[in-house]
């Protein structure tokens, strides 16, 4: 974007029309951004650093803030911190003593400036203490999504798309101006996307169809579409050559439900139809059996903790057979019952699919030829998270994988890896393993690896061996186990682990997880008991009244950053270049606010740590590393650098990288230009080429690495006493079994909470506000008048027919409540929504933010109960709940 | 004769307000003042329900209500068919607020900051726009943009700098802006290939704000080009022809008021 100023006043946001030939969406910005104008010159912002002196923490205790000088500021953080570090950096239980947090989905990094070279050089942070990513998130697609196909997130291949069917996935709110432009593109020439979703979202507004589901029933439609497709639909149909080649279905099973493997080999074994024998999957010239059983000769099966069971003359079947049996009763009659969708539609549908996979079709791409399959299944966050999430997730991939359509030309691809390595290509992070599939890093199951005592308070690496290890995983682990263990009495934390101590010091970025987490009021007693929270601050809001110091950084149109574009990554951003952004200032810096990368440096330097800062920024931290073996651009060590400085060194950095050292212009350039690109092959977009050169298989539908994976844990878990993980580890399937999941969400309700759930008749969920992100915006004007366009927010949204039948009138005042709390708001009529379901659009509920909290705006968030019931084996939850609606008082 | 004109794709447009907060950007409007904005309609009853998404604003229409009611003769209109607005000439009366049926016109009395007593923003300051209190304000189809464009040599609706903001901004390229008496122009293209309508058709204020709903269909009732994407791309193995699809709700609503396909 650019910023237009007048007399060094910010005034007008525009888009970047230099950038639209490289820019997927035409170097057009989203609304949001017409926010930052307002942003900037916000009378309730901090601007100094403040401390708190009322040495009570709690929601009706005034903090007593003052305004201090950033040396008073920055010496006594970094005082604590150097007190800290002399007790060493991890505490009694083992875990980091300096925690932080921040917002949402990975963004903050593009703002924080030098901010992770500190964290570096300072060493164990503990990121368990989340605001809602991790759980709230796609959670579970991530975790999935890349270990079958390296999809942190996963999206259609829109611009050649055909036919899109969507449960729940909110492109339009949430896939930024990308995944609206790219869509807008593909409704253009005629794609159709069917929307299957409890309320009539924006996307469902621009979507052909909509179907309202029953919430959290989507993986009975989803079984009940790979039902009609294997036992309704011709076999060659299918997509025959990509499930016997690419995937593991020719895969012989065995009696215990482990792959039958090569007693010389150790490899996975199918059955050749030349030859009529078993032989190892990668046997050349081998024409494997998709289906049948099979009489083997010698073989064994390799289970949990290398248990293994050697078979002769055993019968094996396919993965591909089990999988057929495995659908063989999830009917579209005994779907349509579960999902409140006609029998009709569900066969339909499927159908549609089917006929626009365009199977056997190839496409060139950048002179390769490749199949081409325009069609895609794309979740929602509710759907692809918490309990189903498995579900939902592997029954998407599997029916990509039917057609032949997984990161293909058209069909659904990955679009980064946070998990794997190196972050930078999704290509270059696949290699085969002995099975034919893609390695992955998962965390250690086996009894001399398992990490037994956990490193930080979320357990990631202890319970959730698919979350890997990379910098991210932390951030991805259960966070709402770091948050519960602080809630029990005393802290008593879970069995068998340690205890849950607080952290020392605690760093807030970007995020306001009082507001954004669920069991709200829970989250703001637990900050309460905080020793030092120290809140990078905007304005007031419901975290940072816990805070101890203020620190107000500068805000977007006031710093300076280098940042990474391009590439794939995020929802739906799919460029044919890549390079680099500069964010520079527009206007100076308001008040006594400062740069993230001056804040970042001082808080190193004056805590010692100026060495260790200046060698994290130049093995990268900052987005690329100043130093490798084709040039060097580094800081000296042992030097305070300028914000200047910093960045001249990662703009050369990035030059050299750009033009492969002809050229390594600085500062001045970006400057200039505000951006540099190179270009990115549409290849990369896809994962296939990469499978088809080094002959790889999806690993799909047959999940025997996982399952192993976790009797490995099972076992690991009950050695040490743990059996607080047992619901979970039952999800550990090869083939996942259908739970019925709005009784198990009813259920953990009463169960927990000693209720009777026939009081709580309604489903409530919630819903992407493209206006307000994620609520960062939320003490915004601007935002709050646009946002008043687009029906539904502010308010509870329910069914017109429902709301008569109950005697509520548009605008009435309810009270929404759960099995845990209550919230209250205006009612909102409207026919796109289920008679049984009521929708809080984002979320609100403030008390503290400074415009926002006049809004009296419910909010789904507080009613929502952190539940080791309702957390599922990746660690991930959903924003569901049962809810009764009463009405208090009449329209205004 | 030149007849600028906005068009609206209605199968695009996503509701986001983008255009309505550029169009804030470019003209400083006050606080709830907007001259562009976009309504959210639902049309049907559940569970056959639609949502459309509607950009409004001045029509700048041809037969403008507002300028036959104008008390001053403050409301005008160029050869080139914008509607504008002479503050200087006009007494703040309104009736052309109460004239124009598209809602489309504004007055504010007096400044209110955004954060009311809590401050004022230094962008207010530097952006006040004195010479609009107390009288009607409107869209301006960004007419200094346009002239100033025109004057350099630029297009309107192709070159952003002579281009309105809003049309600038629309992340889904749903708004289009040109000459509708160029035959050759993106505007005459879009009418000819889609059908439209314009608001409020039958109080014939022969508006310039069109709005596209569905591609216009060959003779034989088909969409060429959904014909031509069920030709394949280059493959192997014969696709089902997809066809037209099914209406959505709001696309029926209009085809039911507009009749059968010319």
């Amino acid at each position: 974007m650019t910023v237009r100023v007048e007399d060094g006043v910010a005034t007008e946001v525009e888009p970047n029309f230099d950038s639209a030939q490289i820019h997927p969406a035409a170097g057009r910005v989203c609304v949001k951004a017409y926010g930052l104008i307002q942003k900037a010159y916000n009378p309730h912002r901090i601007l100094t650093p403040m401390k708190r002196t009322n040495a009570k923490k709690g929601r009706d205790q005034d903090p007593g803030f003052v305004a201090i000088s950033w040396d008073e500021a920055l010496d006594s953080i970094a005082g604590r911190l150097k007190e800290i570090r002399q007790d060493g950096v991890r505490d009694s239980s083992g875990f980091p003593r300096l925690a932080a947090s921040f917002g949402g989905g990975g963004t903050p990094t593009a703002y924080m400036g030098a901010f992770p070279a500190f964290l570096s050089a300072w060493g164990p942070v503990d990121l368990s203490f989340g605001s809602g990513q991790g759980v709230k998130c796609t959670h579970s697609e991530h975790l999935y999504g890349e270990l079958w196909h390296r999809a942190f997130t996963v999206a259609p291949d829109t611009p050649l798309s055909e036919y899109l069917i969507y449960f729940g996935a909110n492109t339009e709110a949430s896939g930024g101006v990308c995944g609206v432009s790219r869509h807008a593109k593909a409704r253009s020439r005629g794609t159709k996307r069917v929307q299957i979703e409890p309320h009539l979202s924006i996307t469902g507004a621009c979507s052909e169809e909509w179907v309202p589901i029953k919430p959290k029933t989507d993986s009975a439609f989803m079984f009940a579409m790979i039902h009609v497709l294997l036992h309704e639909k011709e076999r060659d149909r299918l997509d025959l050559p990509f499930l016997t080649r690419r995937t593991t279905s020719p895969y012989l099973v065995g009696p215990e439900g482990y792959f039958l493997r090569h007693p010389a080999s150790r490899k996975p074994l199918v059955w050749d139809t030349v030859t009529a024998t078993a032989v190892p999957f990668d046997t050349a010239g081998a024409e494997p059996a998709l289906e049948g059983t099979f009489e083997m000769p010698e073989a064994f099966e390799l289970g949990a903790d290398g248990e293994e069971w050697p078979r002769q003359g055993q019968q094996g079947r396919t993965s591909f057979s089990l999988l057929v049996d495995h659908v063989k009763d999830n009917t579209p009659e005994w779907a349509a019952q579960i999902c409140d969708v006609p029998v009709e539609t569900i066969r339909r549908i499927t159908g549609e699919y089917l006929d626009h996979a365009r199977v056997g079709e190839t496409i060139e791409i950048e002179g390769r030829i490749l199949p081409f399959r325009p069609v895609a299944i794309m979740l929602g966050k509710t759907v692809n998270n918490g309990w189903g999430g498995f579900d939902c997730c592997w029954a998407r991939t599997l029916m990509a994988c039917l057609i032949g359509g997984l990161e293909v030309p058209g069909g659904t691809l990955g679009t980064t890896v946070r998990l794997n390595r190196p972050a930078t290509s999704r290509q270059a992070s696949v290699k085969g393993n002995l099975d034919g599939i893609m390695d992955f890093p998962m965390n250690p199951t086996d009894k001399d690896n398992w990490v037994s005592r956990p490193k930080t308070r979320n357990a990631y690496s202890t319970l959730v061996p698919l979350v890997a290890n990379s910098p991210w995983s932390q951030a991805l682990g259960p966070t709402q186990l770091a948050w519960m263990m602080q809630m029990g009495e005393n802290g008593a934390g879970l069995e068998h682990l340690p205890k849950p101590t607080r952290p020392d010091i605690w760093f807030v970025y970007r995020t306001n997880p009082v507001i954004s987490y669920w069991d709200t009021e829970k989250i703001s007693g637990v900050l309460e008991h905080f020793p030092m929270t120290v809140c990078f601050a905007y304005t007031r809001d419901e975290t940072n009244h816990m805070a101890d110091i203020l620190l107000p950084d500068c805000m977007d149109l006031e710093s300076l950053q280098l940042l990474r574009i391009g590439g794939t990554k995020y929802i739906e951003q799919f460029w044919k270049y890549q390079g680099f952004a500069l964010r520079q200032p527009a206007i100076e810096a308001p008040g006594e606010t400062r740069d993230m990368t001056w804040i970042a440096s001082e808080l190193a330097k004056r805590s010692g740590l100026l060495q260790g800062f200046n060698e994290a920024l130049n093995k990268g931290a900052a987005g690329i590393p100043l130093r490798t073996d084709d040039y060097d651009f580094s800081l000296s060590p042992d030097s305070a650098h300028s914000v200047e400085e910093i960045w001249h060194a990662s703009c050369r950095a990035a030059s050299h990288e750009l033009t492969d050292g002809e050229d390594s212009q600085g500062l001045d350039y970006y400057k200039e230009h505000g951006f540099r690109v190179k270009p990115f092959a549409h290849l990369n977009w896809y994962l296939y080429p990469t499978f088809e050169d080094q002959d790889l298989r999806f690993e799909m539908p047959y999940q025997e690495r996982l399952t192993r994976h976790g009797k490995e844990l099972a076992n690991r878990l009950h050695e040490a006493g743990i059996n607080w993980w047992d619901r979970q580890l039952e999800e550990y399937e090869p083939l996942p079994v259908l739970g019925d999941y709005p009784a198990l969400w009813e259920r953990a309700l009463e169960d927990n909470f000693d209720v009777d759930i026939k009081d709580f008749p309604f489903w409530l969920i919630t819903s992407r506000s493209m206006q307000y992100s994620w609520g960062n915006n939320a003490g915004l004007q601007v935002i709050r008048e646009l946002a008043k366009n687009v029906a539904g927010h502010g308010g509870v949204v329910m069914n017109a027919g429902r709301a008569t039948e109950l005697g509520l009138a548009d605008g009435d005042l309810v009270e929404v409540a759960s099995p845990l709390a209550a919230t209250r708001g205006r009612v909102i009529l409207r026919q796109g929504i289920r008679p049984d379901t009521l929708l809080m659009i984002g979320q609100f509920d403030h008390w503290a933010t400074p415009l926002a909290k006049t809004f009296e705006a419910p909010s789904m968030n507080k009613l929502v109960p952190m539940l080791m019931d309702l957390t599922d084996s990746t660690g991930s939850g959903s924003d569901l709940v049962k809810v009764s609606i009463t009405r208090l008082d009449g329209a205004p | 004769m030149t007849r600028w004109a906005m068009v609206a794709d209605l199968r695009l447009c996503v509701g986001c307000q983008t255009c309505t907060a550029a169009c804030k950007h470019a003209n400083a409007t006050n606080p709830a003042v907007q001259w562009r904005k976009v309504l959210d309609l639902e049309v049907g009853e559940f569970p056959d329900v639609g949502r459309v998404f509607v950009p409004v604003g001045c029509m700048h229409c041809a037969d403008p209500p507002c300028m036959h009611v104008c008390p001053s003769t403050a409301t005008r209109q160029r050869d080139d068919g914008i509607v504008t607005i002479d503050y200087d000439l006009c007494i703040g009366c309104a009736y052309c607020a109460v004239a124009c049926p598209y809602q489309a016109r504004f007055k504010v009395d007096k400044p209110g900051p955004a954060y009311g007593r809590d401050g004022v923003m230094r962008n207010e300051i530097q952006r006040q726009q004195p010479d609009r209190f107390g009288v009607a304000q409107k869209c301006t189809f960004c007419a200094d943009k346009i002239d100033s464009g025109l004057a350099s040599g630029l297009t309107p609706g192709l070159d952003p700098a002579a281009t309105p903001a809003c049309v600038n901004s629309c992340i889904a390229n749903a708004l289009h802006f040109g000459d509708r008496d160029d035959p050759h122009g993106n505007v005459s293209r879009l009418l000819a290939e889609n059908r439209h309508f314009r608001m409020h058709e039958e109080l014939a204020t022969d508006s310039g704000f069109y709005y596209l709903w569905e591609k216009a269909l060959n003779g034989n009732g088909t969409d060429p080009k959904m014909a031509a994407a069920s030709r394949g791309v280059g493959g192997v193995g014969a696709a089902a022809a997809p066809g037209c699809w099914p209406r959505p709700p709001w696309q029926r609503c209009l085809a039911r008021r507009s009749g059968p396909s010319p």
